[in-house]
């Protein structure tokens, strides 16, 4: 897999591609792109099968080491790759240590290893234990092991640390892939650690860059978070001047990602920096708290909607689709009503045509990205978009405060 | 040789059933009136047995019997999209009346259009009376001749009434295509006769289940689109079936069901009841045998020519990760699961056998709500192919070599429950 960037200059919105070839059939994704989130090798609630009705496009699986874990001596008995595992061996696969969608328990450090959380308490993973996953699994993109346990508030100890700690990784991960004849094949990225200090991405950056260029395909800016729900509402005037300064520094041939569930806003934002790679956690996250994406990404639109919570009273007999026109399996076939009684009834389905319709609307959202870079609009399309979720935000805390003013007024009552 | 198996060779099978249909043209109902929302069509009788097939016709398209009939009991199939029911080739599913009623209630439902629209389900739904879950919900039902009083589970109203007539109210705002009468449902396990005769026998000419069914018919709204199905009762006391079923069989339905089994009785009774209540039964209309699913029930009873089933049985043990099979069920959380290759089943064509391995399930079972999907799907694929099985080999003549075969595959050392042996040798099948 390689990938080739339409335009070099650095630091502002590109158009790229993925080139997949393998024996005679050749996929191609256009970046930015949008990775599908995974837990047990499936978007969550969705199977393959019904996938199939939500997009036909080629897409790439990112599978978060975490939730695959207890795979790990499966798979080395396994005679094939990870997408033929997990049941969908069309699909192209990225490997990941932290699950985006999850808050990843701080602390727990060892010293050359890093923890993970699974449903069975907590694994230490070194280099080589990760890199045998990496060669069992054969997923098509990995990334370097890293210490990415670092937010806006760490410790500038804890920053050092992350970052020694990842270059360590990065070398050590590396001498493995030099050596296997499995792994070389693979789309390699590194991660670059620091935290919210500069001197400290800085440093990171240089070791990377130090590795030989022709080895490294890409870059990820790890420890801005710690993953989970909290990354939605990560103000972007905090992360805007280490991107800024990290995208800078690295070379502009190379992909380069984030992880997270970014709200749509910040995912312009960070498109606009020079970002290639998100993922669709947010759509999960959104999911679980049973809201569908309703932000219009049609600018002629004039609907003013950004989300809605089908759990709303207000929706019982409500029997329109989620978007009115959207072309979802979700809107086209089922209402707001039946979603609504899902939920109350605590039904499965309910979050299976929720999750059907987010990623319907997140990948249509980042189709329409890459139009607007092509076209020259994405910062129309950026304050259409922050129009749209100022909007949503009076909207949502007049009617709190409605709330609170009514209750106060039952309580004088 | 037969390969009762083999789904895909269809025109063969079509061809048998023309020429089954064409011998047996005249036990098969004739399509006279239009507007009847039941047509029963016997294609093939078993020579041995009492089994038979159909091809049943309701308004929302064709129904093959014997069939299985998953429990959707909330307007939805546990996690599966009607699409992919659909591409499995269901063709009926059951719906809960109480759950229904109580969420989201007939009001909305009758402002979606019925449970079809509500659900995206165009093909067939049947509904229960909403009366055994109350039995079996609410501990503090209470049953007199208007009908059954409970405890509200919403607080603020505190007793509520199910009456014969409300539960049809109901049932009309639903819309399924079968729709059950609401029965004075007794424990099979409940000693008391006089209680039970009290359901069945006649105070004023006849029993009170059949006196609940005239209160039924009297106040259907739909009987061009809905079919009301009455409910023999009697437990275990053939005297009582026989006065539920004359009675019964005296009104003008489409259909009936045998009620009030499967509640813990023996076995050894269970398949007494159901051979004498198919034997009370007209020929030319469908019997349906409530909540029973479990393969070998399945095709015991169909030999004693049953032609509906239902039961939560495949759907729930999928959740809790157990895979069914023509051998036996499968736990796919013992840990010897964890290194094996194969899918659950070589001979299932379903979609969880192509893509998966029962290592990688053994994996996500009862963890993530995919597994779930998946399982659901599997069991699902099993009891329609077993239904499709039995059919089959009813129209080649074929249906005692596949008992036998079917029994013995589960049974390989041959150590024979006695009720499927008692019960197969009153249908003349000899187990091998």
């Amino acid at each position: 897999m390689k990938f080739f960037v339409r335009s070099s200059t650095k630091r502002c919105p590109r158009l790229g591609v993925l080139r997949c070839t393998e024996g005679k059939s050749e996929v191609e994704i256009e970046t930015p792109v949008v990775l599908l989130h995974t837990q047990g090798g499936h978007i969550p609630h969705i199977t393959h099968e019904v996938f199939k009705l939500v997009s036909k496009e080629p897409q790439i699986l990112q599978i978060p080491l975490v939730s695959m874990h207890s795979f790990k001596d499966t798979m080395t008995y396994y005679n094939g790759t990870i997408s033929e595992f997990i049941g969908s061996k069309n699909s192209l696969t990225c490997l990941t240590l932290h699950d985006p969608s999850n808050l990843t328990k701080q602390g727990h450090h060892t010293r050359d290893k890093i923890p993970i959380w699974t449903k069975r308490g907590k694994v230490l993973y070194d280099a080589d234990m990760y890199m045998d996953v990496v060669e069992s699994f054969k997923p098509n993109m990995y990334y370097l092991l890293s210490d990415g346990d670092t937010n806006k508030t760490s410790p500038q100890k804890r920053i050092a640390k992350a970052v020694e700690q990842t270059v360590v990784f990065n070398k050590q991960c590396l001498e493995r892939h030099r050596k296997s004849e499995v792994l070389k094949k693979m789309f390699v990225m590194a991660p670059i650690a620091g935290g919210y200090c500069l001197k400290s991405r800085e440093h990171c950056i240089d070791r990377a860059l130090f590795i030989d260029a022709n080895e490294i395909d890409g870059f990820l800016i790890d420890g801005l978070h710690n993953n989970g729900p909290e990354v939605e509402f990560l103000p972007f005037e905090e992360i805007k001047s280490i991107l800024e300064f990290s995208v800078d520094k690295l070379p502009p041939e190379k992909l380069c990602s984030v992880q997270g569930c970014w709200s749509p806003l910040n995912v312009i934002k960070l498109v606009q920096c020079g970002i290639d790679m998100f993922d669709t956690s947010y759509c999960h996250i959104l999911t679980e708290r049973s809201a569908a994406m309703t932000f219009q990404i049609d600018t002629s639109d004039e609907n003013n909607d950004y989300e809605i919570n089908l759990r709303h009273h207000s929706l019982a007999e409500d029997f329109t689709p989620i978007i009115d026109g959207c072309e979802c399996l979700a809107c086209k076939k089922y209402t707001r009503a039946y979603i609504h009684h899902l939920l109350t009834v605590q039904e499965l389905l309910a979050p299976v045509l929720i999750m059907i319709h987010n990623i319907h609307h997140y990948l249509r959202f980042f189709r329409k990205i890459r139009q607007c870079i092509a076209n020259d609009t994405l910062d129309e399309f950026e304050n259409f978009i922050a129009g749209r979720y100022e909007n949503y935000q009076r909207k949502t805390t007049s009617s709190v405060e409605d709330k609170i003013i009514s209750e106060n007024i039952g309580d004088n009552i | 040789m037969w390969r009762f198996f083999d789904v895909q060779n269809t025109t063969n099978l079509t061809q048998l059933f023309m020429s089954a249909f064409r011998i047996f043209k005249q036990t098969s109902t004739k399509m006279t009136e239009n507007a009847k929302p039941l047509v029963f069509n016997i294609i093939a009788e078993c020579q041995t047995t009492k089994a038979r097939t159909s091809k049943m016709i309701l308004p929302h398209g064709e129904v093959d019997t014997p069939v299985f009939m998953p429990v959707g009991t909330q307007g939805t199939l546990k996690g599966m999209l009607p699409e992919q029911l659909e591409e499995m080739g269901l063709q009926i599913m059951l719906a809960n009346t109480y759950h229904l009623g109580t969420r989201p209630g007939p009001k909305i439902l009758e402002k979606a259009g019925g449970l079809h629209k509500f659900m995206n389900w165009n093909r067939n739904l049947l509904t229960d009376s909403g009366g055994f879950q109350m039995v079996s919900l609410l501990e503090l039902a209470e049953i007199t001749e208007e009908g059954v009083k409970f405890q509200s589970l919403n607080k603020t109203k505190g007793e509520v009434m199910l009456t014969p007539e409300h539960s049809i109210e109901i049932q009309n705002a639903i819309g399924a295509d079968i729709i059950m009468q609401l029965d004075d449902v007794v424990q099979t396990t409940v000693p008391d006769k006089e209680r039970i005769a009290l359901s069945v026998e006649s105070t004023n000419m006849h029993c009170r289940t059949t006196r609940w069914l005239d209160r039924a018919l009297k106040v259907h709204k739909n009987p061009n689109t809905q079919n009301i199905f009455p409910i023999v009762q009697g437990t275990l006391h053939e005297d009582l079936r026989r006065i539920s079923a004359k009675d019964l069989t005296q009104r003008v339905v489409n259909g009936y069901a045998i009620g009030g089994l499967s509640g813990g009785e023996s076995k050894d009774e269970f398949w007494k009841i159901v051979h004498l209540c198919t034997d009370l039964l007209p020929k030319d209309k469908p019997r349906y045998l409530m909540g029973v699913g479990f393969a070998i029930d399945l095709v015991v009873c169909s030999a004693l020519g049953v032609d509906m089933f239902d039961c939560v049985f495949p759907t729930r043990t999928a959740r809790f990760g157990c895979a069914l099979t023509m051998t036996g069920q499968l736990n796919l959380r013992k840990a010897r699961f964890a290194k094996d290759f194969q899918p659950i089943d070589e001979d299932c064509t379903c979609n969880t056998c192509k893509r998966y391995t029962r290592a990688f399930l053994h994996g996500i079972v009862t963890e993530l709500p995919v597994a779930c999907h998946l399982l659901t799907e599997h069991n699902l694929a099993f009891q329609l192919r077993l239904m499709k099985s039995i059919r089959d080999s009813v129209c080649e003549q074929q249906f005692p070599a596949f008992v036998q075969k079917f029994v013995f595959d589960l049974y390989p050392d041959k150590n024979y429950p006695s009720w499927v042996k008692d019960a197969l040798t009153a249908v003349n099948i000899k187990l091998l």
